[in-house]
């Protein structure tokens, strides 16, 4: 793209357009500021207050201080659901990077295998949570297929979603085979910018397939890799589908996290003060990776 | 190049193939077996197919579903583009204060837990009436998927070329007909990428849908597989025919705009 020959003091820059421009904002920041900033403003102010089912709509909440937040971590179960969620950021975040890595340098290669692969992956990240969740849910049943598979074996049945612990690890695996197209494909596409004659280079100096991928491929997805890896915490972090989908929390609260609590507590015991307050949480450390988000993407737009 | 692939290579090629085509597979043959034949191994392949679990599931309340889902899916997409289109071309275009504090509201509020969102939410759609209704359960996804679809479009406007525009301003065309005329055509891609993503996106949403129509009679199809899936005792042929019929339209948008989603997502994805 040449530069713009008219120098203007507002082409500087080479896209530059006049503040006039600023009423296109117009639109998209009333109706964010309405039904996305307005609403979190009132999930702090519910936080703050007694709100029951009784007095959801009824003006002249009681205001409690921060009783909400100390009842979540005395008498309900904040701890263990920060716990949790820090469980499934772990896992959907390792399972979510490596795998989705390993995928893309399988499919960097041409041909109809690779090309098919990607269009399988990439349909399955693009059907509805509940479609996902539902089949995970047969297939982890405690008869499902992989159960019939381990029976064939000759080895013992697991109970993946009856057990507190094989539970938060099975959801959060599935929530980790949702997320692995999308990284594949964001890591393929860093794979592919890579000029060829790097690699006929190494072959020249004899590079093994696996040094290939040591001092070339992981090197040069390196800026990908960082703003990746915030996006599959946050992503790990505010999945609810699959929890929803294949145990609604349970067994008992195994899989409640953090953002799931939140729900729970507000639309199943209606306790909606308790609930904004455990959601106000969740928020909270939403906030805290934003923050560590613009952080990567200030410090990659420098280099 | 070197570009054979090893054994290494066709190892890991047949695992990822497995991983997401039997769980495909897996829906699609149990929506055509008979109750008595879900759980038991000798038939997991062979089986007598029935379309009983389809011929079952639709009624009605399923066409009534698929109407909802429609009017959600499409009447989000046509309010997140209305919305985002001209935002995204601002924030690509403009260098001022503001539009650095919109990228980073977007940017925060994309990552915002949908279940904290319909908290606040419920209680604000109960005072201005927006409960039970099409336009309640509309209006909270085009606010979810809004700042997504705003910032995967604003690398399409940045790569207009600036000397295009100056141009037709040169030309004498105004703000709203450059944008009109000349901008929009050329970012025509980004616009159809996010248009099919918003779409895939408001269609499989299912928790404010499930959580602001307040009985099931106005549930979409994906609201309706969510509550079928916790129940208690499943009826699993039942419960993958309407999976596979949730997802036939998302196979449709899939196969027409592939290539779109293929190259889109990655050049806003780290943008």
């Amino acid at each position: 793209m040449t530069t713009a020959p008219l120098t203007t003091p507002r082409s500087r820059r080479g896209f530059q357009n006049s503040r006039r421009h600023l009423v296109f904002l117009i639109p998209a920041a009333a109706f964010m500021a309405a039904f996305a900033v307005y609403p979190l403003l009132q999930l702090a102010w519910m936080s703050v207050h007694d709100v029951t089912q009784a007095t959801l709509n009824v003006p002249g909440w009681e205001f409690v201080g921060l009783e909400n937040f100390i009842r979540g971590f005395t008498a309900g179960e904040s701890a263990a659901a920060v716990n949790r969620t820090l469980v499934v950021v772990a896992v959907v975040t390792t399972a979510g990077m490596l795998l989705g890595f390993v995928a893309a340098i399988a499919m960097r290669t041409s041909g109809w295998w690779s090309a098919a692969l990607l269009a399988l992956m990439v349909f399955v990240w693009a059907l509805p949570p509940v479609v996902n969740g539902s089949v995970w849910k047969f297939l982890l049943a405690e008869r499902g297929l992989f159960n019939t598979v381990l029976g064939a074996l000759g080895l013992d049945t697991l109970p993946f979603l009856y057990d507190p612990q094989w539970a938060l690890i099975s959801v959060a695996s599935v929530a980790a085979f949702a997320v692995i197209p999308f990284n594949a494909l964001v890591f393929r596409a860093a794979l592919m910018a890579i000029p060829p004659e790097v690699f006929e280079a190494a072959a020249v100096d004899g590079a093994s397939k696996f040094q290939e991928i040591r001092f070339i491929m992981v090197p040069a997805v390196r800026g990908t890799t960082l703003v990746l890896f915030v996006l599959t915490v946050v992503y790990g972090f505010r999945s609810f589908d699959y929890i929803y989908v294949m145990t609604f929390g349970g067994p008992g609260t195994a899989t409640a996290t953090l953002p799931f609590l939140g729900y729970l507590q507000a639309f199943n015991r209606y306790d909606y003060g308790l609930g904004s307050a455990t959601s106000f949480l969740a928020v909270v450390g939403v906030l805290a990776l934003a923050g560590a988000y613009a952080w990567t993407i200030r410090r990659e737009e420098r280099t | 190049m070197n570009f054979h692939a090893g054994p290494v290579a066709i190892v890991t090629k047949l695992f990822f193939t497995v991983l997401y085509g039997v769980p495909l597979l897996w829906i699609v043959l149990t929506s055509f077996k008979d109750s008595a034949d879900v759980f038991e191994p000798s038939s997991a392949l062979l089986f007598e197919p029935t379309a009983q679990a389809y011929t079952r599931n639709v009624n009605s309340n399923l066409i009534d579903a698929l109407g909802q889902s429609v009017a959600i899916a499409v009447g989000a997409t046509v309010l997140v583009l209305l919305i985002s289109v001209p935002a995204a071309y601002a924030l690509a275009r403009v260098t001022h204060w503001s539009v650095t504090v919109g990228l980073i509201a977007l940017i925060v509020l994309q990552m915002m837990p949908q279940t904290a969102m319909v908290i606040p939410l419920f209680r604000l759609f109960g005072d201005w009436g927006l409960l039970d209704s099409l336009a309640g359960v509309i209006i909270a996804d085009a606010a979810l998927l809004t700042p997504f679809a705003t910032l995967l479009l604003r690398p399409f406007f940045r790569a207009v070329p600036m000397s295009l525009e100056e141009s037709g301003a040169l030309d004498g065309a105004g703000l709203f007909r450059t944008f009109w005329l000349i901008v929009l055509p050329l970012a025509r891609n980004g616009v159809l990428t996010i248009s099919s993503i918003t779409f895939l996106l408001a269609w499989g949403e299912f928790l404010y849908a499930v959580s602001f129509m307040l009985s099931p009679g106005g549930y979409p199809l994906s609201a309706l597989l969510s509550q079928q899936v916790s129940a208690f005792g499943i009826d699993w042929p039942g419960l993958m025919a309407l999976a596979v019929l949730t997802s036939i339209p998302i196979l449709i948008v899939f196969i027409s705009s592939y290539r779109l989603l293929r190259d889109g997502l990655t050049v806003g994805a780290v943008k």
